[in-house]
């Protein structure tokens, strides 16, 4: 990067990030793309999330829950409003919390790329951006002109990552990906449920948010190669291959040592008790991975029967009479109180948590005191409650700069600020129907 | 249960293993069209155990860092004994078995047996650090510190090392001295309340996923550190836990809750707004059916030769089947309960409607697009044979990222590392192994460019 880049006005702060003075051009939606970009945004690069004019991501309008807006959207007709070629921006119930988690820190611009001069916008922002980042369904975007050959031509140094459900060669390529479909093919739902029960899904969708945060590395790393080499490259990031990574250990039994792997509720398959327990109005997850721990747990609980029958004596007795123990534990157990039980817990040297829910998670004292939900301010919906970056950097300035934007905020802000179009241009643009203008009013 | 024979200490030196000061990374045996990894000429101290942090150090690895892998001298990793199943040696060697758990993370790495309670042991560690670009541990808070090792007696030696401490909730806090599990902290923090059927208890996920997602998410905070690092030309210490890293997975389930105030429950392998998605027994095992829209809908009724499941008005649109769930699921359950697994998945092939069948790990690992892709690599070990391990997951189209070494012996790299990076001379060495502050094991291995191998 020789020339020093045009960036957005709203984008300047006084902080440097990891990634400070990096343009990224986002044609990603929904979970895995858009999470991997705000990973980016976090670290400071310049995120242009590119959406379709007329509904824009698809998880704006994935709610309830919905942010409700405290101001109203847009201009008032002859009043306030721009008129010419600005539009009134479409309504949506409010902001949705499923959007809002996976958007902040990006600028919006609302392109059509059917349309030919939508396809130029985005060849010239390709030229200024440093990443371009895409899940579409493998050779969709070459059909439009906008592949990774293709930008490769305006801009050698451009690094292009594609993520897709199953990668972009071989005989799944074309099947668009899901992540519950995904965790049901890789592995993961056939080791996830109780013993006696059917596969279930993670109650997240964690096969998306991981290719996010893997497929946000890939980047990283392709940038640090950059350094040295000068030139881009074509990066496949898939939710399948990525699964498959997270399998670690359960991959490595049946690979390296030939043993498939079944549900086991919550309970570990070789130290007991190491599981979640019921109790008066809760669940409680009991680690007791040693004699000693087992120990301490039985005095804290006060069944010191549940120590001196030599059937649950040691780890490997407790094993061969797992059943047996786990229902009488169980039965201890239902008379206590989570809070009760935590707090006679608490600093016993036992391995313990309680299952929370996730109020009870952001009300952690640890995720309390580590200020770990940021807020910030948009500019319809009052205030945004996020989780913020998951690392702390010493020295870095890594974090929530700007809220998630509406669809087709910035598009003239980036139509004259990054590509230094004119008056004329903009106005050829967007009556061609390839950008629209939405006229926020802010 | 495993034996351990730990062959007696030798203080019989054999000639030096490489004669020259230990280069910066160079792999002459790149692949034709590939350009060095990105990592490549970046040195990594790694000071993890188990599965989180050795994760994070194997990813740096795949990308083509050099990883020394510091162990105790007696057991090494814990998870080396964590099995069955173990891979069996093949050649004869007198060590710990090489478990499946501690292959899975610890591919392209150099081991050192250092025993830093010994004040030897902490100067090599110093030395080491020196020569290093990024430094990476899974201590208690506070823990490495005592050894003198923590990151600002680390940031004294080489001020641009990035040091990062990888925890289970984080290096400051009420719960900072808490050690970190997967299982308890998936219960703590939101996630098994949201995993497992409706009408049953919380389950963990089957796998490790909070250890391996905090793995993954720590090497991608050494990315942006060591890219930042290209301007500052300053290193940095980096906090990263369990806890924080599962919270961040929360993603729209913690939005819902932070910004609606919603809070999320279990729902098996259901979809809260939409009716089939979900998973069905079948005769032989079970399939995941995603019908998303009623067009998809038709499709699958189609498939199935249920016309009525569609005909009926109360099963029409979305919003009706949603209205109608348990009815019509218990109808679904029914239907698909006469096929075999197999031919559902012919049936709805190219149909259009998204579906997958529920595969064990065997299926996973033949599943044909993840054979297409290759994804499982081969690996030669010195003692246990032919190594299956799950390569990395991105493919770099001009990057060498790849399964460049095996898994190392316990303290297989000690000499070559104090001899060829640290440039210890034969007094030097003897003096460190007679206090114990390293181990010196006999492998009896040939001599070893640790970048020789063939790469794949």
């Amino acid at each position: 990067m020789t020339l020093p880049k045009r960036l957005l006005a709203t984008h300047a702060t006084k902080s440097v990030g990891p990634l400070t003075g990096i343009r990224v051009l986002d044609m990603t939606r929904v979970l895995a793309g858009p999470f991997c970009t705000m990973l980016l945004g976090d670290l400071g690069a310049e995120v242009i999330k590119v959406e379709h004019p007329a509904r824009g991501d698809d998880t704006r309008a994935w709610g309830p829950p919905f942010k409700l807006y405290e101001k109203q959207v847009g201009a008032i007709e002859g009043v306030t409003s721009k008129g010419g070629l600005y539009r009134q921006p479409p309504l949506f119930k409010g902001e949705s919390a499923y959007y809002l988690c996976a958007n902040r820190n990006k600028h919006s611009i609302a392109i059509d790329i059917k349309v030919q001069q939508g396809r130029q916008v985005i060849l010239d922002l390709a030229k200024e951006s440093d990443v371009f980042v895409e899940n579409y369904v493998p050779g969709k975007l070459a059909e439009y002109g906008l592949g990774y050959e293709d930008l490769k031509k305006v801009n050698p140094k451009l690094i292009y990552a594609s993520i897709t459900g199953y990668g972009s060669s071989g005989p799944y390529a074309n099947k668009p990906g899901y992540d519950t479909i995904i965790e049901a093919e890789a592995g993961l739902m056939h080791i996830t449920g109780e013993a006696n029960g059917p596969p279930v899904k993670v109650g997240v969708a964690v096969t998306d948010v991981t290719t996010g945060i893997y497929a946000h590395s890939a980047i990283l790393a392709a940038l640090l190669s950059r350094v040295k080499s000068n030139v881009g490259q074509h990066l496949d990031v898939s939710l399948m291959q990525t699964q498959a990574t997270v399998l670690a250990n359960i991959a490595s039994s049946y690979l390296v040592g030939g043993k498939e792997s079944s549900r086991l509720g919550s309970s570990h398959p070789s130290i007991v008790p190491y599981q979640v327990f019921p109790t008066k109005d809760g669940s409680i997850c009991i680690g007791a991975g040693n004699d000693k721990q087992y120990k301490i747990f039985t005095d804290a609980i006060s069944r010191p029967d549940l120590l001196e029958n030599p059937k649950y004596a040691t780890n490997a007795d407790r094993v061969q009479n797992r059943d047996e123990l786990v229902a009488l534990i169980t039965e201890a157990l239902s008379d206590w109180k989570t809070d009760d039980l935590v707090s006679r817990l608490e600093g016993s040297g036992m391995p313990f948590g309680p299952v929370n829910t996730i109020k009870q998670t952001f009300e952690h004292p640890q995720l309390v005191a580590r200020q770990v939900v940021k807020e910030v301010e948009h500019p319809f919906a009052g205030i945004l409650k996020l989780v913020g970056p998951a690392v702390e950097y010493s020295t870095s300035e890594v974090g929530v700069r700007l809220p998630p934007p509406m669809l087709g905020q910035h598009t003239e802000d980036v139509m004259r600020s990054v590509l230094n179009y004119s008056d004329d241009q903009i106005e050829s643009v967007a009556r061609s129907g390839g950008a629209i203008l939405y006229d926020y009013n802010i």
